[in-house]
C-alpha cells in the first residue's frame, strides 16, 4: 500500500516533529488549560456563605436557621450583626439574614432583611430565590401543608449534559484544524522557502510520494495528540461519551485530510511564511467564531446561522459532538456528516488544483 | 563515449520587467560530456549555468532540444536519470531536527538503498560529526556534507553546483581534493563556478556561458592559447581569467 520511501519519509517526519518540545507543549497547552479550569470550577458549586443574625431567638427562627443550613447551596454561619457586617464588608460572607425580634408568622411579623452588597452579588436572583423557597417550605410545615405544586427537571435525552462535555468535541475539532494546516501547509513553505524540497526532489521520489508521507505523519501526530487531550477529559473529567471510539477516531481522521488539503492549497499560494500566516488566520479564525466550538451556534445572530453551520470546522466539530454525546455512527445518516464529505471533496480537489508541483519545489 | 549529450536546449522565462515577453535563460546548448571528465561550467550570473544543470537533473521542465544521460532520455524518464546522478545544490539547508548520519539514512531511503553512513562521512572527513546537526557546521563541512548527501545512491555523475563559493582557501582546497579523489574512482563530475583557479585547477573541459548561450568549449590549455592575449614581445601569459573576461566582456552582471 505505501512504499518503504514513504514510510520512511513519515516516520522521519514525526521524528522531527517529536523532537520538537517546544511546539508540543504549546500545541497541548492551550485546550488542557482551558479544559484544565473545569477540574477547579466543575460539579458541584461552592456553597454560597450566608451569616445570619437571630434576634428572635425563637423556635420559628432557629427551625429557619437549620433548613437553611441544610439547603446544600448555602454554608450558615451564625454570629452577631457587627462581626458578620465585617465579614460582609471583607468579601467573606456573600450575604447576611436578618431575623428581627418579632419573628413569628402567627403574628404577620414573618419579614426578614436580606442585607447584602448588591454590587459585587451576580447571583442575587439565586440567593433570593432560595431564601424564599426555605422560606416556604418552613411556612407548609409548620402548617402541615402538602406542597400543591412540585417541578422536577426532565432532559428530554434522558442524560444530563454539561459544558465540558458541549466543548471537548469543539476543542478537539478546533486542534485538529491547527495541527493539520501546520502540519501541510506551514511546513510546505518553509521546506521550499530554505530549499529542502528541491534537495529532496533531486532524489527519484515522486511529489505524491512525498504529499502521502506529510499526511501519514500529521495523522500519527493529530491522533496523538488528541488522544491526550480526549483521554485527560474522559478520564479526569469524567466527560460523557456514548458513541463508539473507532468512529470518534475515524471522523478525526476525515477532518484532518480536509485541513491538511487546505494546508496544501494555502502553502502552495503563499510563497513566504510572511504570506502564509495572515492566508491562514483568514482561514482559520472567522470558524473559531462561527464554527460553535465555544459556544453554539443556534446563539449566533439568526442571519449568519446558515452559513455558520456548513464551514467546514463546522460540521466537523458538530459531527465529532454527535458521535460522543449523541452515540452517532460514522456510517448513520446525517447532514454533519454530508458537510465532511462534501468538504473533504473540494478541500481535495483545491488541493489538486493549487499544488503545481514543480512551482512549489522550485 | 559521452555519457552527457545534450543537444539544442532550451528554456525560456517570462521578463521580469515585461510579463508579456520570454527571454530564453538557455539558448540551444549543445555540448558531449565524456565518461570519467571532470566537467566544468563558467559563467557570469545570469548566464544560465544552473538552468542549464537543473534541467539536466530533472528538476526544471526541458523546453525544447533534448538531453541523454546514460543512455536515458531526461524529459521521458526524469526519474530513471535522478537514480543515477547525485546532486549538491547551491543551496544546502536540510532538515534542523536531524542529524547528519540520520540524514544521510534518509536520503539513502529515498533511492530504496541503504548506506554505512560512517562510511560516507569518513569518505567526506565528517565522521566525527555523525551526531552534529547542519545548523552547527562551518560552511566548507556544510559543503562536503552536501556531496556526501549526493553520494548515496553511488552516482555514475556528480553535478556540484558552485561548490566552493563562500569557502575560506583551506576549505576550497580540501574540497578539490575531495572532488579529484571521486573523479580518480572513476566518476563523471560536471561543476559550475565562478571561480577561474578552481576551473584551471580541477577541470578536464571547460565550457563558457554567456546570456544564455555556448561561447566557448575546450580543455584549459586550448582555451588559454586561442583566446588569452599573447603580446609578442612576452612569452605566453594570462590565465583562465583573462580568457573569461575576453569573452564575457568587463561589465558588471547583477
Amino acid at each position: 500500500m505505501f512504499t518503504e520511501s514513504q514510510l520512511y519519509l513519515a516516520m522521519v517526519f514525526l521524528k522531527m516533529f517529536l523532537r520538537d518540545i517546544q511546539s508540543i507543549f504549546f500545541n497541548l497547552f492551550f485546550p488542557m488549560a482551558f479544559i484544565g479550569v473545569f477540574l477547579f470550577t466543575g460539579g458541584e458549586p461552592d456553597p454560597i456563605k450566608v451569616g445570619i443574625v437571630d434576634k428572635a431567638q425563637n423556635q420559628l427562627s432557629r427551625s429557619f436557621s437549620s433548613l437553611l443550613d441544610q439547603d446544600t447551596t448555602f454554608e450558615v454561619i451564625e454570629g452577631l450583626e457587627t462581626d458578620l457586617k465585617t465579614q460582609l464588608i471583607d468579601g467573606e460572607l456573600i450575604a447576611i439574614v436578618e431575623i428581627p425580634k418579632q419573628f413569628d408568622y402567627e403574628n404577620q411579623t414573618g419579614k426578614l432583611n436580606l442585607i447584602l452588597d448588591a454590587s459585587q452579588v451576580r447571583q442575587l436572583d439565586g440567593i433570593k430565590d432560595s431564601i424564599e423557597k426555605t422560606l416556604l417550605s418552613i411556612e407548609r410545615e409548620l402548617r402541615g401543608n402538602e406542597a400543591m405544586f412540585s417541578l422536577e427537571i426532565v432532559d428530554m435525552k434522558a442524560r444530563s449534559q454539561r459544558y465540558i462535555d458541549f466543548l471537548v468535541p469543539g476543542l478537539l475539532a478546533f486542534m485538529l484544524m491547527n495541527l493539520s494546516i501546520a502540519g501541510s501547509g506551514f511546513n510546505l513553505v518553509e521546506y521550499r522557502r530554505r530549499g529542502i524540497l528541491k534537495r529532496l526532489f533531486v532524489t527519484p521520489i515522486m511529489p505524491k510520494d512525498f504529499i502521502v508521507s506529510i499526511v501519514l505523519a500529521r495523522l500519527a501526530i493529530v491522533l496523538i495528540q488528541l488522544s491526550v487531550i480526549l483521554w485527560f477529559a474522559l478520564l479526569v473529567l469524567d466527560i460523557q461519551f456514548i458513541g463508539g471510539l473507532l468512529s470518534l477516531y475515524g471522523m478525526i481522521m476525515l477532518g484532518s485530510l480536509i485541513f491538511l488539503c487546505f494546508g496544501f492549497c494555502f502553502g502552495s499560494i503563499a510563497k513566504t511564511q510572511e504570506a502564509i500566516r495572515p492566508l491562514v488566520t483568514s482561514f482559520t479564525f472567522p470558524q473559531l467564531i462561527l464554527s460553535g466550538v465555544f459556544f453554539p451556534i443556534s446563539s449566533l445572530p439568526e442571519i449568519i446561522q446558515p452559513i455558520a453551520q456548513w464551514l467546514p470546522l463546522s460540521v466537523i466539530a458538530s459531527s465529532l459532538r454527535g458521535i460522543a454525546n449523541d452515540g452517532l455512527n460514522l456510517l448513520s445518516f446525517d447532514l454533519n456528516l454530508m458537510g465532511v464529505l462534501i468538504w473533504l471533496i473540494v478541500s481535495f480537489f483545491l488541493a489538486t488544483r493549487y499544488f503545481v508541483w514543480r512551482d512549489v519545489a522550485g | 563515449m559521452n555519457i552527457i549529450e545534450v543537444k539544442d536546449l532550451k528554456k525560456a522565462y517570462l521578463l521580469p520587467s515585461d510579463k508579456t515577453k520570454t527571454f530564453n535563460a538557455v539558448d540551444s546548448i549543445s555540448l558531449g560530456i565524456k565518461k570519467g571528465e571532470v566537467y566544468g561550467i563558467l559563467g557570469p550570473n545570469g548566464a544560465g549555468k544552473t538552468t542549464t544543470l537543473e534541467m539536466l537533473e530533472g528538476l526544471k521542465e526541458i523546453d525544447d532540444g533534448s538531453a541523454i544521460i546514460d543512455g536515458i532520455d531526461v524529459s521521458k524518464d526524469p526519474y530513471e536519470v535522478k537514480k543515477v546522478i547525485g546532486v549538491q545544490l547551491q543551496s544546502n539547508e536540510y532538515f534542523d531536527k536531524l542529524d547528519l548520519s540520520e540524514l544521510l539514512t534518509l536520503f539513502s531511503k529515498l533511492y530504496s538503498t541503504n548506506i554505512d553512513h560512517s562510511k560516507l562521512l569518513d569518505q567526506v572527513n565528517l565522521l566525527d560529526k555523525a551526531n552534529a546537526k547542519t545548523q552547527h557546521l562551518s560552511g566548507g563541512q556544510r559543503q562536503r556534507f552536501s556531496i556526501a548527501c549526493a553520494l548515496v545512491n553511488n552516482p555514475k555523475i556528480l553535478f556540484l553546483d558552485e561548490p566552493t563559493t563562500g569557502l575560506d582557501p583551506q576549505a576550497k582546497r580540501n574540497l578539490w581534493n575531495l572532488v579529484k579523489d571521486l573523479n580518480a574512482s572513476g566518476m563523471t563530475i560536471v561543476l559550475t563556478t565562478h571561480n577561474m583557479e578552481e576551473a584551471e585547477h580541477l577541470c578536464d573541459r571547460i565550457a563558457i556561458m554567456d546570456e544564455g548561450k555556448l561561447i566557448a568549449e575546450d580543455t584549459p590549455k586550448a582555451l588559454i592559447e586561442k583566446y588569452a592575449p599573447k603580446p609578442s614581445d612576452i612569452p605566453l601569459t594570462g590565465n583562465i581569467e583573462d580568457v573569461f573576461l575576453n569573452l564575457t566582456g568587463h561589465s558588471l552582471r547583477d
